[in-house]
């Protein structure tokens, strides 16, 4: 039988992206349902039909990591975001891609 | 009173800024950050969480590594973002050259019958399998319209040396075209040796052609792998490739292995077949699931797991014997510490990012078919024709090129913008591949979480991070390896 795990993720805290980034990661193991009820994230993890027990834990284990990971990511992107297209900018502003100019 | 100020004078108060860098997990608590241009640095989870609060001490050993390899700066700091650019660009500086290797199918008869062969095989004397003269010169037309400065034209087949005659006349034209043209052009013939003669070894050696051959291990797992009329498919290889390194010097044949289910628990013995011979390097390849591979179904017993546990004990092989004195490289490996180590990219078309398909390298097929990536022709084979962007006889440069089936594979796989690989740390080190997430998933980008191309290269990041980590000799041989030309 498929594993099944209900996980409470507190949105003040979360974004449903990077639940959702997670869950995208884990979907070899299993997948997710996810739905808002007020300040809180319901995530219901249901197991693949060819993912057994043990490693549908270990999935779900991994998964709250990757939460926390995804959150990381997404509030260091935002922060660099200017730095980083200040970086391409530079390493393109003079590329003659264009032989001729 | 002392010239110098004191450490007081060079310590600064204000608080460092973070630049744009991903991270991701290794083993236990431990995770790897990554910048812009692939420089890493590994760290432990506490020091990761109190970095990116900026509350990292200047007095911590971390501290000095960050700024040396640009994840942090100072706001007034204006060197970090040029050195950055700078790096960024010489890593990408590939893609103004554009196609540089066209591969030229010169027919598709063979006189090995390979079950994992990955194009249909033909039997030896029917040339309406056979590349033509003329179609030879339209695809050259094509050739000389890249604006690439380095130009170097490889012949596949089937076994090209059945139809040498075509291999001729393509050197001679292109070379009588370079005159005015004056690129760098190399030639590279793929041959199994079976069939190399005394006239074939003669005019390589006028042209500078360098052979590029097979060679899948002891003599019954090539034989087994490689069968022929006679079962002679080793022996041949052998005499071939002593006749070939007496003509044009050893460090003109290369070989290439193949990964059969045979090969897996015989890794040592592939290496040192490898060693006897005299190769100094070997690459130990996954098996492609083009062609007869998935038609066989060998593709679908081939286990991920089972393969990587092949190439780790291969490259710990490989690590031994470099120990010991033997000087061996392992290509894969080396090509990905050549993106982890430098500021340069190999070219290498599988780890590309935007794929290598048709704009690094792209094929013309016996019958004027143009194809993005000699994948791409073996899928056609097989009857799935997504990647064919055109035929010479019929279709411009620009209506190949500029084609939606080409650039829409492009778009759609680049992964600075794919689900997953946007958010990996190792994408620096890794490639977009869209065709062989087509083949498996039908579509481009694929699945990422569900992709072997994803597990194996990741597993392959980790392993290397990790023996780097684990022993400075390794690492020092991974240098060489990364720097070697």
């Amino acid at each position: 039988m498929a594993g099944l795990t209900e996980l409470i993720f507190d949105g003040q805290l979360y974004g449903a992206v990077a639940i959702q980034k997670a869950a995208y990661r884990a979907m070899h193991a299993f997948t997710l349902d996810l739905k808002v009820d007020g300040d809180n994230i319901l995530c219901t993890l249901v197991g693949n039909i060819t993912t057994e027990q043990e490693a549908f834990e270990r999935a779900v284990e991994e998964f709250r990591k990757d939460v926390l990971d995804y959150q990381l990511r997404a509030q260091l992107q935002v922060e660099t975001a200017p730095i980083r297209n200040l970086i391409i900018g530079l390493a393109f502003s003079n590329a003659r891609l264009n032989p001729s100019e | 009173m002392s010239k110098f100020q004191g450490l007081d004078a060079y310590t600064r108060s204000a608080k460092y800024e973070l630049l744009p860098f991903k991270f991701d997990r290794l083993e236990g608590d431990n995770y790897v950050i990554t910048n812009m241009t692939g420089e890493y640095l590994e760290v432990a989870k506490p020091e990761l969480h109190v970095l990116l609060a900026k509350n990292l001490a200047t007095e911590h050993p971390l501290f000095a590594s960050l700024r040396a390899k640009h994840f942090i700066r100072y706001a007034d700091e204006q060197a970090p973002l040029d050195l950055l650019a700078l790096k960024l660009r010489t890593r990408l500086s590939r893609l103004t050259g554009f196609t540089s290797l066209h591969i030229f199918v010169v027919t598709l008869r063979c006189d090995h019958s390979c079950p994992y062969c990955q194009v249909s095989r033909q039997m030896d004397g029917e040339t309406s399998f056979d590349m033509t003269s003329d179609m030879a010169d339209k695809a050259l037309d094509f050739v000389f319209r890249s604006p690439n400065p380095a130009i170097k034209i490889e012949f596949q087949g089937g076994e090209p040396l059945l139809n040498f005659e075509v291999v001729r006349y393509v050197v001679e034209a292109a070379k009588r075209r370079n005159l005015e043209e004056k690129r760098d052009l190399e030639f590279v013939i793929a041959t199994t040796l079976s069939l190399l003669t005394d006239d074939v070894l003669a005019f390589c050696h006028e042209h500078d052609i360098i052979l590029s051959t097979s060679l899948d291990g002891p003599a019954d797992l090539h034989n087994a792998n490689r069968p022929r009329v006679g079962r002679d498919s080793f022996e041949r290889f052998e005499a071939g490739l002593a006749k070939a390194r007496n003509v044009l010097g050893v460090d003109k044949v290369s070989a290439l292995m193949t990964t059969t289910d045979k090969s897996l628990p015989r890794v040592r013995e592939i290496i040192d077949e490898y060693v006897r011979l005299g190769f100094n390097g070997i690459f130990l390849r996954a098996l492609s699931p083009y062609g007869f591979a998935i038609k066989t179904r060998k593709f679908m017993t081939y286990d991920t797991e089972r393969w990587l546990e092949f190439y780790k004990e291969g490259l710990a092989y490989i690590l031994e014997l470099n120990k010991a004195g033997i000087p061996f490289v392992e290509h894969y490996a080396s090509l990905i510490l050549k993106k982890m180590l430098t500021s340069n990219d190999p070219g290498y078309v599988d780890l590309m990012n935007p794929a290598g398909a048709g704009i690094a390298a792209i094929v013309f097929n016996y019958d004027g078919s143009v194809y993005a990536s000699d994948e791409s022709r073996m899928l056609a084979e097989m009857g799935d024709q997504t990647f064919r962007l055109g035929n010479i006889l019929t279709d411009s440069y620009e209506d190949i090129i500029l084609s939606d089936v080409l650039l829409d594979a492009l778009e759609q796989s680049f992964t600075l913008s794919a689900p997953m690989c946007s958010d990996c740390a190792f994408e620096p080190y890794c490639g977009a591949e869209p065709v062989f997430h087509h083949a498996i998933f039908k579509d481009v980008l694929g699945r990422k979480a569900e992709s072997s191309f994803c597990k194996r290269n990741m597993s392959i990041f980790k392993h290397l991070i990790g023996l780097m980590k684990s022993d400075t000799s390794t690492r020092r041989l991974f240098m060489q390896w990364a720097n070697a030309c």
